[in-house]
């Protein structure tokens, strides 16, 4: 009863809270502030709503609980729809920002230069399985093709034989999971695949793909951890931080190099400095050159508006993006993700300086 | 109107109160409206959802149910929307579920009409309404969970005996590691349409005129040729009606299926992979669409909407003419 | 001597042998076969309802708790602790609105069909159209609501769910009433109307009481069958992780829906809280169910 009572309590205070936030934008009197977000977040108050990919979601629920202890008066909340309804929500002015793993296409809604990408973590997509007997597997990107394609059929099959030399591999059958909603993991999976086993590869890339019958597909980057899980015998892509979390075996990946690397943290950030910046900090970490670099690295953004029409919402938004840029990336490597190499960090944290309000 | 008004004070008693006419036309307009609500609704559904997805249909035309390939987001060109794996995926799984339904549900409503002690009526009844009672998605978390995971092992043993053989061997193919699979889902929907169809099964049976049933006996029939001779003979029609119900329902269940059918968009007669059907489909991917995607969903729900219509209007049309003779021969 | 001759003597002296043992051996058995795979089939079906209790209540039971059922949502599947406090009061508050709406709509709507429009072309339209209503699937109605209230509104909330819902309900409360009434002895009718009473006073006060009771089984079955539907609140409430008793306000979630999001997930403290979920909701079903047959078996006290 007093939990209930306490949590009606609350609801009252969050209420309060954004009206509040209401009020303070109505009297605002200069947009511009120079505090530095970091030092006084206990005066911040408001509401942020946001949406988007899935996939760094348990790094973004981690920052969103931390900032919102720092920040009692804001509150702050990430729904991890995916990718491109979280474009589509911000597009139309229903969020504030929006989590990204793939750059804004022209058809998503999102005006060009009505908004600036901010780099926040990247992580590595494990190719996950789960055979009994066998905890050490290394891939070349061409198997990894192939067993997608269910080209590969068996685990003891010469090409897997070949890439594992003195493994024992059992008679089993492959069962092959893969995301059954749009995902930009599969983007980046698949556009590695394209990339580095452009002969072996026939399936193309994209949010979805045109996966063989013999598969199995399941709901976000859990569901397809659910699926290795559950069968002797599955492989599938998954990030790193849910494939930990679900005591999945991955195997290690051939990368430029001719080097077999495990999915690391270290790894990814020997990818993302291999990986070349454009103008609009977007970058491409995918089969990166280097020898310690984990060949299936994906990046992650924030989309922010280059221009919020109500002071306070810039100020919170900036506060907010700067804490996941700044505190926030301590907490990356506690859910298994990569935290940005300083340099990109600086030049993260410069694009908030080109938000307006 | 003159002569009523003058009238109205000579008989009070009979017509009641003044204001009753009134009231009893507002009262009896209202209860039509409401009835009337039913068919406003059902011709809403097919307006409003055809209006958001005609985008999708127009552009498709015939392709959007012939074309195989689904696929929202591709690195170039445009978005093809194919609902034939979805077809196929619901008709593969329905139908399963009916070859393992029917011969149950008609049992226990023989069971029921002409087998069972009035004792173990009552229980059994008490099984078939618990059965129905249980939420879909409670049966998709255990067919998840627990059945898929327990089934391989079947499939697998299957997939060994029958595999060799042409034809059987691709219908039982090699099966996939999680257990979720068109079989799978079938399984689960022939749980979930049981009740249905037993009930309805059973008040098709009930109408059998008992002189029929002892005209049977009388030629020397032993129990099991009664019902052979006498008892489907005289209700086939309501049974068709009765496993046509099933059908819809099949078709048109969501949750438990999306949960074991395994989430692929594949055509292949291996019943032991996995698949996708409308339903399933819809509530897998409506979250992450946007735009033409959405449209395209909701296309499928159109379709889906369409066939339950189609299967549940001949059903309800075959039960009720069936139902109607029946009484016919027993009055 | 007579007592010795083999039945076969006894057939071909024109007496017919009755006895069982007299049918061949192939009919005896086809029917032993028959009658004994009839019998199997209720146990075939009853096998999977208790495989499907037991579990449910053995893995629902090690989480449930007072915390379980009182505490907020925890924003990360992979997070144990937390409990379904916002699923439960997201449950009783879109079914209990959907109930609101779609109760007394279905009752006068099966008035209408049972005391007016009985054999009339229109109503027997409507009643195959409402049979053929309780057949549309409940996520077609899931993306009506959604095109229709939801794009139109701009918003996902409890009161969209409540609107699919109650479209569900619909249909089996007219025809669960209709029933009900038509069981209303016609005399009470020719009483009350020889009383002088005009039709719309004898059904609001002699033929509606008469069968109240049986209505409201019917409903709270409806009812019953409502809170266990997931594909609508999936398209219609979107997500919370907090309690949220607004209808207009913000969008919320109910028990179906967060045993469908757990159960995919591969970490044990999800899949624990979508069975104690599946507890939670298939306890909620049936105190709805055991009412309609507490309140039906008064009703049939009453008849007596």
């Amino acid at each position: 009863m007093n939990r209930k009572l306490l949590s009606r309590l609350l609801l009252v205070g969050v209420a309060l809270a954004m009206l509040a936030g209401c009020g303070g934008g109505n009297g605002g009197t200069s947009g511009n502030n120079n505090q530095s977000g970091g030092s006084d977040l206990s005066n911040l108050s408001g509401e942020l709503k946001a949406s988007g990919a899935s996939f760094p979601d348990a790094y973004y629920q981690e920052v969103v609980s931390a900032f919102k202890e720092k920040a009692p008066n804001a509150n702050v909340t990430y729904n991890a729809v995916g990718s491109g309804t979280g474009k589509k929500e911000f597009g139309q002015g229903l969020t504030d920002f929006a989590g990204s793993d793939s750059l804004v296409k022209d058809s998503d809604g999102v005006a060009a230069g009505s908004f600036l990408y901010v780099p926040t973590v990247a992580a590595p997509i494990t190719v996950s399985y789960n055979l009994s007997g066998v905890d050490k597997l290394q891939l070349s990107a061409d198997t990894v093709a192939k067993i997608f394609q269910t080209d590969i059929k068996k685990w003891n099959d010469p090409a897997i034989a070949a890439d594992n030399p003195g493994v024992t591999l059992p008679d089993k059958d492959i069962t092959v999971a893969h995301r059954s909603d749009g995902s930009g993991t599969t983007n980046n999976f698949t556009r590695f695949l394209k990339a580095a086993a452009p002969s072996s590869w026939k399936l193309g890339s994209g949010d979805t793909v045109a996966w063989p019958s013999g598969t199995q597909g399941g709901e976000k980057n859990t569901g397809v951890a659910q699926i290795i899980q559950q069968s002797d015998g599955g492989i599938g892509y998954v990030d790193l931080s849910d494939a930990t979390e679900s005591k999945l075996a991955f195997a290690s990946i051939k990368n430029k190099d001719g080097q077999f690397v495990q999915p690391t943290l270290e790894a990814a950030a020997a990818a993302l400095e291999g990986a070349e910046l454009a103008d609009d900090l977007t970058y491409n970490p995918l089969n990166a050159a280097g020898a310690a670099s984990y060949p299936i690295t994906s990046p992650t953004y924030l989309l922010i508006k280059s221009r919020y029409d109500d002071p306070t919402k810039a100020t919170l938004v900036k506060a907010f993006v700067r804490y996941v840029l700044t505190d926030g990336q301590a907490l990356a490597k506690e859910v298994n993700f990569a935290a940005l190499p300083s340099s990109l960090q600086q030049k993260a944290l410069a694009q908030l300086d080109k938000v307006q309000s | 109107m003159t002569t009523q008004t003058t009238q109205e004070p000579e008989q009070p008693a009979l017509t009641g109160g003044g204001g009753g006419v009134r009231a009893e036309r507002l009262f009896s307009l209202w209860t039509l409206a409401t009835g009337l609500l039913v068919l406003a609704i059902l011709a809403l559904i097919l307006i409003t959802t055809t209006n958001e997805a005609w985008p999708v249909l127009r552009a498709g035309g015939f392709r959007f149910i012939t074309e195989r390939t689904w696929d929202p987001n591709p690195q170039t060109g445009d978005a093809v929307f194919g609902a034939l794996s979805f077809m196929y995926g619901t008709a593969v799984s329905s139908l399963i579920a009916l070859l393992i339904a029917v011969p149950i549900s008609v049992g226990i409503a023989l069971f029921l009409t002409e087998l069972a002690p009035r004792r173990l009526g009552a229980p059994a009844v008490t099984i078939i309404d618990l059965l129905a009672s249980v939420p879909s998605v409670v049966f998709g978390l255990w067919g998840v969970l627990v059945v898929a995971p327990a089934l391989v092992h079947v499939y697998r043993w299957l997939n060994d005996v029958l595999g060799g053989i042409p034809l059987l061997g691709d219908v039982f193919g090699v099966p996939v590691g999680t257990g979720r699979s068109f079989m799978t889902a079938g399984v689960i929907l022939a749980i979930m349409i049981t009740p249905i169809i037993t009930s309805i099964s059973r008040e098709v049976l009930s109408t059998v005129p008992q002189a029929n049933k002892d005209a049977a006996y009388a030629v020397g029939a032993t129990h099991w040729e009664m019902i052979t001779g006498a008892v489907f003979p005289h209700s086939f029609a309501g049974l068709v009606g009765a496993v046509m119900l099933g059908l819809g329902r099949a078709m048109g269940e969501t949750i438990a299926v999306a949960l074991v059918i395994g989430g692929a968009t594949a055509i292949t007669p291996n019943i032991f992979a996995g698949g996708n059907t409308m339903a399933a489909i819809i509530v897998q991917q409506f979250g992450e669409s946007t735009g033409l995607f959405t449209a395209a969903l909701i296309g499928l729900g159109v379709v889906l909407f369409a066939m339950t219509i189609v299967v549940n209007l001949a059903a309800r049309v075959v039960v009720n003419r069936a139902e109607l003779r029946m009484r016919g021969a027993a009055g | 001597m007579t007592a010795t001759v083999p039945p076969a003597t006894r057939a071909a002296a024109g007496q017919p042998d009755l006895r069982r043992s007299a049918l061949s051996l192939r009919r005896r058995t086809t029917n032993r076969v028959a009658m004994a795979a009839i019998t199997l089939a209720l146990v075939v079906a009853a096998t999977p309802l208790f495989l499907v209790t037991w579990t449910v209540i053995s893995r629902g039971l090690d989480v449930l708790s007072w915390q379980f059922l009182t505490e907020d949502i925890p924003n990360s599947y992979r997070r144990s602790g937390g409990g379904m406090a916002p699923a439960i009061v997201g449950t009783l508050v879109i079914t209990g609105m959907a109930a609101l709406l779609a109760i007394p709509l279905g009752v006068f709507g099966a008035i209408y069909l049972n005391e007016y429009g009985k054999r009339k072309p229109l109503a027997r339209v409507i009643r195959t159209m409402a049979d053929v209503m309780t057949g549309v699937p409940s996520i077609v109605m899931g993306l009506f609501i959604y095109v229709s209230f939801v794009v139109v509104v701009g918003a996902k909330t409890a009161f969209a769910g409540a609107l699919a819902l109650a479209c569900l309900m619909l249909p089996i409360v007219i025809r669960s009433s209709e029933e009900m009434l038509r069981l209303v002895p016609g005399e009470l009718r020719e009483a009350s109307l020889a009383l002088g009473a005009r039709q719309w006073r004898t059904i609001l006060t002699v033929v509606l009481p008469a069968a109240l009771s049986g209505i409201a089984s019917g409903a709270l079955l409806a009812i019953a069958r409502a809170a266990g539907e997931t594909a609508p609140i999936i398209a219609t409430v979107g997500l919370t992780f907090s309690v949220n008793t607004g209808l207009f306000e913000g969008q919320n979630t109910a028990l179906p829906a967060q045993i469908f999001r757990n159960a995919s997930q591969p970490f044990a403290a999800a899949q624990g809280r979508a069975w104690g979920a599946a507890l939670t909701l298939v306890a909620i079903v049936l105190i709805f169910t055991m009412l309609a047959r507490v309140v039906v078996s008064r009703f049939a006290i009453k008849e007596r």
